[in-house]
């Protein structure tokens, strides 16, 4: 089917404008090529889109880097292919930080286990009010006392007064911190399948405003993959969600599958991921059970 | 400074006589238009035209102009393709003489609510996307330096291979563009 398909570095060469001074047969050859052979056209564009990677990764040499910059990038079309490319990026460069700045921020390093829910407000200290009470009544208590040791006390109060700003300033900057944090996003971790559970199933609160779950999942096997899932829940006939997942494989050989997954079908109720692998073998499928509380 | 010419705008009758050469039947003439304009805007890009459009005007203008000599030719496209090819090459003596300032792309859109929009259109337009399809972009993504050439061969396993996966890809980063547009436009207004 593709036995006559240009060299994918032809095209390169092609799409930088290389081709149209000094091999005019072959520039002539493979644009009627891109004009009339519907395949040809599509691996044109993924290299035209290869190009672009290339570029915003930095990995061009400075011949390519300045072929783009004069001939690859003249047309708007092309600069505006650029402009979304580096749009995707940055967004899952910020969602990628976010489920790293969540992970990081619950997880000691090594241990899996994780909460069911993840409240967005935990990153401020609960103590932390406690602290603040704790310094406004003891100004209180002196500044009663002052009344009567006004000349003794100034200096302290004034040392509490400043502490207390700083402490202030400090829940301040860690609420907007928090409200940084896009809150669109839950994350739900699972380690233990229904054969393993028998303790309490893992809780998630879906809020108005949340769109999507990070979804983790611990797997027991060191399988690369890949797996069949399907998200269940009772009452419903067949899957209300399906994937085909490869696993994360960290250094130490532990396997986790990834994913996220949209809110809107949700209702309260208990769902389960039910993971298999097509590999033979295998086993059986696992059941991940996990609740959805949507909040009012 | 180059010399800014008017912007060219083919003219109706010469369009309803382009449309009729292509066919007698008025929605097959359109799909071949929309085929023909759509084949030769992407050749004008690729071969780094600023002003795809206009040159594809200027072809159907000469291509018009002719009609009368070529009534029986067999094969529009083919004929098209062949005036496009020396309006291309007369663009490139034109463009030789004059030096363009190409802009470095921004980023961002100038318009910070309008960037913000646009992110907020990619989450949409990826809700969008079959299971499988957001599954994909977002492994693809999903990893930085030495982790993503491994996720991405891992990717491409399953998928068929690396070209196949960089053509799944390239349809669904079209898909998702052409989304995003849309919605961006719909936010707007």
């Amino acid at each position: 089917m593709n036995r006559n398909l240009p060299d994918r570095s032809l095209i390169r060469e092609y799409l930088l404008g290389r081709l149209d001074t000094k091999e005019e047969e072959v520039e002539l050859q493979l644009s009627q090529d891109i004009v009339f052979n519907d395949e040809v056209a599509e691996m044109v564009e993924s290299i035209e889109e290869e190009i672009i990677e290339d570029f915003l990764d930095g990995t061009l040499d400075s011949a390519d880097k300045d072929a783009v910059d004069r001939y690859f990038l003249r047309p708007p079309e092309r600069r505006e292919k650029l402009r979304f490319a580096r749009l995707l990026r940055q967004h899952f460069e910020e969602r990628h930080d976010f489920v790293e700045r969540r992970f990081d921020a619950v997880l000691p390093p090594g241990v899996h286990v994780m909460p069911a829910t993840l409240e967005i407000r935990s990153a401020v200290p609960w103590w932390s009010h406690f602290r603040t009470y704790g310094q406004l009544a003891v100004l209180i208590l002196l500044s009663v006392g002052g009344l009567i040791y006004i000349s003794s006390i100034r200096k302290y109060q004034a040392r509490l007064e400043d502490q207390l700003a700083r402490e202030q300033q400090h829940s301040a900057s860690l609420v907007q911190e928090a409200k940084l944090v896009p809150s669109s996003m839950v994350p739900l971790t699972l380690v233990s399948d229904r054969s393993r559970g028998g303790g309490q199933i893992p809780e998630i609160e879906i809020k108005p405003i949340t769109q999507r779950i990070i979804v983790e999942i611990a797997l027991q096997s060191h399988s690369t993959g890949p797996f069949d899932i399907h998200l269940e829940t009772t009452g419903e006939k067949g899957p209300t969600w399906s994937a085909h997942l490869l696993p994360l494989i960290s250094s130490s050989g532990d396997a986790r599958l990834m994913f996220d997954l949209p809110v809107q079908d949700l209702a309260s109720n208990v769902y389960s991921f039910v993971v298999l692998s097509p590999l033979p073998g295998a086993g059986r499928p696992k059941h991940y059970d996990f609740r959805v509380r949507l909040a009012k | 400074m180059a010399a800014q010419e008017e912007k060219r705008k083919l003219t109706a009758e010469a369009f309803g006589k382009f449309l009729r050469w292509l066919s007698e039947n008025d929605e097959l003439a359109v799909r071949e238009y929309q085929r023909i304009r759509a084949k030769l805007i992407r050749f004008f890009i690729h071969k780094g035209c600023i002003d795809a459009d206009d040159l594809f005007d200027k072809t159907v203008d000469i291509v018009v102009g002719k009609i009368e000599l070529c009534a029986e030719y067999p094969n529009p496209l083919a004929y098209c393709y062949g005036v496009a090819r020396n309006v291309w090459h007369e663009d490139a003596r034109e463009r030789k003489s004059v030096t363009l300032d190409v802009d470095v792309p921004s980023p961002e859109h100038p318009d910070p609510k309008v960037h913000e929009l646009e992110l907020q259109c990619v989450e949409r337009c990826l809700d969008q996307l079959s299971p499988g399809d957001r599954d994909i972009v977002s492994r693809y993504h999903g990893e930085q330096g030495r982790d993503k050439i491994e996720r991405r061969k891992l990717l491409a396993d399953v998928v068929g291979g690396m070209n196949a996966l960089r053509i799944k890809m390239c349809r669904i980063r079209k898909e998702l563009r052409i989304c995003v547009v849309e919605c961006t436009k719909r936010l707007l207004n």
